[in-house]
């Protein structure tokens, strides 16, 4: 079987309106691949930036998957959120970008988008705080069902993924 | 008969920590240590180190220079638990004390060839604005009991930090085996800086 290590990490973030954010990620691969070693998913730090706008995490990936075949290439999918100085969280953006295909390293900008309620909602989004988040994580990364939703742009996730594969070759696969 | 081939492969990295950035703070030192996975083990070279204490410079770059070199080889038959190098940086406070000034961590690069990273380091933050006043008072910061959780990704959902600095390091990678082994790490990419750009104004 091909073998697929996914090495890097998710480096921070920019373009938010808020500062102080932590991000919780997640990797979602299809049927033929199996996780051998590593944490599908998880949560960074907070961050509040002193120096700058870019919120940093410098949270580490290592993952290593075997496969039997090449659909269901992995996806990493990402929700960033920002507390405030009384601990309450708020969605921030959310976000996915495949892993890479092609071994080396990576430098990856992920853009984010938020859900936009009624104008009610909006309204007590600015005020209050809060503001809908999708039932369902699995709308981030899939394109079913995304019809239903109106969405506002979030700042980028930067990560830095390196990808190493092995006995590729043997099966005649190019990347 | 086809010969056995081999079953471990080999990772030398040597290089140096370069210069830090740090806008507010000056006479640094730092240490550096590496975290590996359980099928790693280094067979030669050294793990661990702490640099001199600099200061910044009189001119306008305002700059942090340690030149510290780092030189180790590995051994592993997994990619898993590719080493990280993980660098604590410390300074003196108002009074004195030795307190911690940042965290900061990267892997190993994996292709042959030179590699510039420059990393962002982050402090602990305290909880309450009472803690954080006593502790500036009494020189006992919040820091990590053991460095090296900074490598890690479990534990951090419930660390609150504040990144403040950046630290840029030199890599040489040269690694034996892997292609036989079957690993493909890609194109070199050799003099590429990469890594976060510390904001205009910063020296680069």
């Amino acid at each position: 079987m091909a073998e697929v290590h996914v090495i890097g990490q998710i480096m921070g973030a920019t373009g938010f309106s808020e500062s102080s954010l932590f991000c919780k990620w997640g990797v979602h691969t299809g049927a033929a691949w199996k996780l051998l070693s590593g944490v599908r998913e998880g949560q960074t730090q907070v961050d509040t930036p002193q120096v700058g706008d870019m919120a940093y995490w410098s949270h580490p990936i290592d993952l290593h998957f075997a496969t039997k075949g090449l659909q269901g290439w992995p996806r990493l999918h990402l929700q960033v959120w920002s507390q405030d100085s009384f601990g309450r969280c708020q969605l921030a953006g959310y976000g996915f970008c495949h892993v890479p295909s092609s071994p080396g390293t990576h430098q990856l900008d992920c853009p984010t988008w938020r859900p936009l309620g009624s104008w009610r909602e909006q309204l007590a989004r600015a005020f209050v705080g809060g503001g809908p988040q999708l039932l369902h994580g699995d709308a981030v990364y899939s394109g079913a069902d995304r019809y239903r939703l109106h969405t506002a742009a979030g700042g980028t996730v930067h990560l830095e993924l390196g990808l190493l594969l092995r006995h590729f070759d043997r099966y005649g696969v190019e990347c | 008969m086809a010969a056995a081939g081999p079953s471990v492969f080999l990772l030398m990295v040597n290089g140096q920590v370069e210069s830090a950035q740090f806008p507010e703070y000056d006479e640094l030192y730092c240490k550096y240590c590496f975290v590996y996975g359980q099928d790693w083990a280094p067979t030669a070279g050294l793990e661990e180190g702490i640099s001199q204490i600099t200061s910044k410079s009189q001119d306008v770059r305002q700059a942090l220079v340690w030149n510290f070199p780092i030189d180790v080889t590995f051994k592993s038959t997994n990619p898993y638990g590719w080493p990280q190098i993980v660098l604590s940086v410390y300074g003196p406070d108002v009074f004195g004390n030795d307190v911690v000034r940042g965290y900061g961590a990267v892997h190993v690069p994996f292709s042959p060839g030179r590699h510039k990273r420059t990393i962002p380091m982050f402090v602990p933050e305290s909880t309450s604005k009472l803690q954080r006043l006593t502790s500036w008072f009494m020189g006992r910061r919040p820091e990590y009991t053991d460095p090296k959780v900074v490598a890690q990704g479990e534990g951090r959902e419930v660390t609150r930090v504040r990144s403040q600095g950046f630290v840029t390091l030199l890599f040489n990678v040269v690694t034996k085996d892997m292609r036989k082994l079957g690993y493909d790490t890609g194109p070199p990419d050799t003099q590429r800086a990469s890594g976060p750009s510390p904001p205009q104004g910063l020296p680069r």
